[in-house]
């Protein structure tokens, strides 16, 4: 076979693959719209927003209100993010820069380890040993705290190994001339590393949010599911995530309509993200 | 004129290759002194060590004296390093602005060092104008260095090295990825800091270092370990090296 049939066969193959793994993001939004599309088409589209609370297989009076499970999404994401961000980024600094390289392969190892730990498994201890000690601080236990602290030591590896990987790639001439002038370990760090390791680090950090954002199994598991507004981190939350798989089961018609149009909000809310991240994602911006 | 640097018996190895062993020279003050030899025969290895740069490099060790005239040991253990690199400063071979503006380039190691964020415009500026970059950079000294030419970003390199008064400025090949224009001007404000710093260059460029050194060491490998075969005047050494490999390789017939 020459050579240029073998080109055109990969042509071909590569091709295929790529369109399939680009159009079944397509497909899934369609089906969500199609899913969605009675909520959408039928005006109760903007009850989602206005209505005050959840009830929407009541007989009487149903109401959709999402905007407390909104709420509870973004509150346990930001708390996760505001717990694994700086531990990771902190915890990758004193990786690479003050941790003897003897043990650098044991941290790395250890927390490639966390991140492959089955959210479930989070869930279990976050259900088994955490709630119960959050609940003899403040019941009931189940809870955004719960949740926001299960989310963020989950994605906590994700923020410390894409750290560690930005940080490693600061060219070394920036470290050189920073030694070469004196200028001490703390400064560089603070002052050259982190300034150039700042698109990886921001990059990293957001793909971990955007996980924290569709987490689901280990969420449900500690979060109590109960679709209020919550008045501290010790009442209990029900995220968007939560409510879709919670309900999936015996929705019929509307309300699985409803949870349709929750799950497209959600794939907006991540496609947001990530189109804010490409946005964001400008070498030049370190420069400034 | 006096020795502004002892080096006695210099060795520096990582882990089992030596690089570098038994070297002994005086670098007199306020002079170019330039170390020249073919590649790999240890010259920016010993020129690493004697601001400690080499500390960076896992499994590197340095054996020896370097003494400055206070009689301070550069290779001792307790030495403040930072302070030592304030005292003796390093250009590198790549021009290696911070990717950050102009100024902060200067006013990162001058904080570093103490001085106060006022004064930094003028040591810039009186700086930037000792290596003829001012009219070139001075309304756009807020944008990034990076945007700079390689020769201009050089010259800032050398201006901030200056920026820190050191006494003695090491420059390891600081021409050798400029393109020619560019480093003839930067060699000419090397040779502008005669009197005013002592400085030790590493160069492979035979021409350069007999246009601006004042005293030529040579290195070469023994045994396959870098060590110096025959130091003297610029002029000397270049009329009638006594050193057999040294006399073809300055005349150009080897190396």
């Amino acid at each position: 076979m020459c050579r240029s049939r073998i080109d055109r066969i990969a042509e071909v193959f590569l091709g295929a693959a790529a369109i399939l793994a680009g159009g079944i993001v397509l497909l899934i939004v369609g089906f969500l719209f199609y899913g969605a599309s009675p909520v959408l088409q039928s005006g109760e589209f903007p009850l989602l927003f206005t209505d005050r609370e959840w009830q929407p297989t009541s007989d009487r009076e149903p109401q959709f209100g999402i905007v407390p499970m909104l709420v509870g999404s973004v509150l346990v994401t930001v708390l996760a993010g505001s717990i694994a961000v700086p531990l990771g980024v902190a915890g990758a600094v004193f990786h690479q820069f003050y941790l003897p390289s003897l043990f650098k392969k044991w941290n790395r190892r250890a927390l490639e380890l966390l991140a492959g730990v089955p959210s479930v498994v989070f869930g279990f201890w976050g259900l088994m040993v955490l709630v119960p000690a959050i609940n003899r601080m403040h019941p009931p236990g189940q809870s955004l705290l719960a949740a926001g602290l299960v989310l963020g030591l989950m994605i906590l590896p994700m923020v410390a190994l894409t750290s560690q990987v930005a940080l490693d790639s600061v060219p070394r001439e920036h470290l050189q001339a920073a030694a070469g002038l004196g200028i001490g370990r703390a400064s560089t760090i603070l002052r050259i590393a982190l300034p150039c390791a700042r698109p990886g680090i921001g990059a990293g950090a957001v793909l971990a949010i955007a996980r924290a954002v569709g987490e689901t199994m280990a969420v449900v598991m500690v979060c109590g599911n109960i679709a209020n507004l919550p008045g501290s981190i010790f009442d209990p939350i029900r995220p968007i995530t939560s409510t879709i798989v919670l309900e999936m089961g015996y929705a019929t018609e509307s309300h699985k309509a409803l949870l349709y149009t929750a799950g497209l909000i959600l794939v907006l809310v991540i496609a947001a993200l990530a189109g804010w991240l490409a946005f964001h994602r400008n070498p030049e911006a370190v420069a400034k | 004129m006096s020795a502004k640097l002892r080096i006695t018996d210099l060795s520096v190895s990582y882990g089992d290759f030596a690089a570098v062993r038994d070297v002994s020279l005086e670098v007199l003050e306020g002079q170019i002194t330039a170390l020249v030899g073919p590649s790999g025969c240890g010259k920016s290895s010993f020129l690493h060590s004697l601001n400690r740069l080499t500390d960076m490099i896992p499994g590197c060790r340095v054996t020896g004296e370097v003494k400055l005239p206070d009689g301070t040991d550069l290779c001792g253990p307790y030495l403040d390093v930072l302070s030592l690199r304030k005292k003796v400063g390093m250009v590198f071979q790549k021009p290696n602005p911070f990717p950050h503006s102009i100024r902060k380039n200067f006013e990162i190691p001058l904080r570093e060092h103490g001085i106060s964020k006022r004064e930094v415009p003028e040591i810039m500026e009186r700086n930037l104008r000792e290596v003829g970059l001012w009219g070139e950079v001075s309304d756009r000294l807020h944008k990034s260095a990076l945007n700079l030419s390689g020769g201009q970003q050089q010259r800032l390199c050398i201006a901030r090295a200056l920026a820190l008064e050191p006494e003695i400025i090491l420059f390891d090949e600081p021409c050798s990825a400029l393109d020619p224009l560019a480093s003839g001007v930067v060699e000419d404000h090397i040779a502008a800091l005669r009197e005013k710093v002592t400085v030790v260059i590493v160069t492979h460029n035979l021409a350069q270092a007999r246009r601006i050194a004042d005293r030529v060491a040579v290195f070469w490998l023994q045994d396959g370990v870098g060590t110096i075969v025959e130091v003297g005047k610029a002029k000397d050494l270049f009329a009638s090296p006594a050193h057999p490999d040294a006399a073809l390789y300055l005349s150009g017939m080897r190396g």
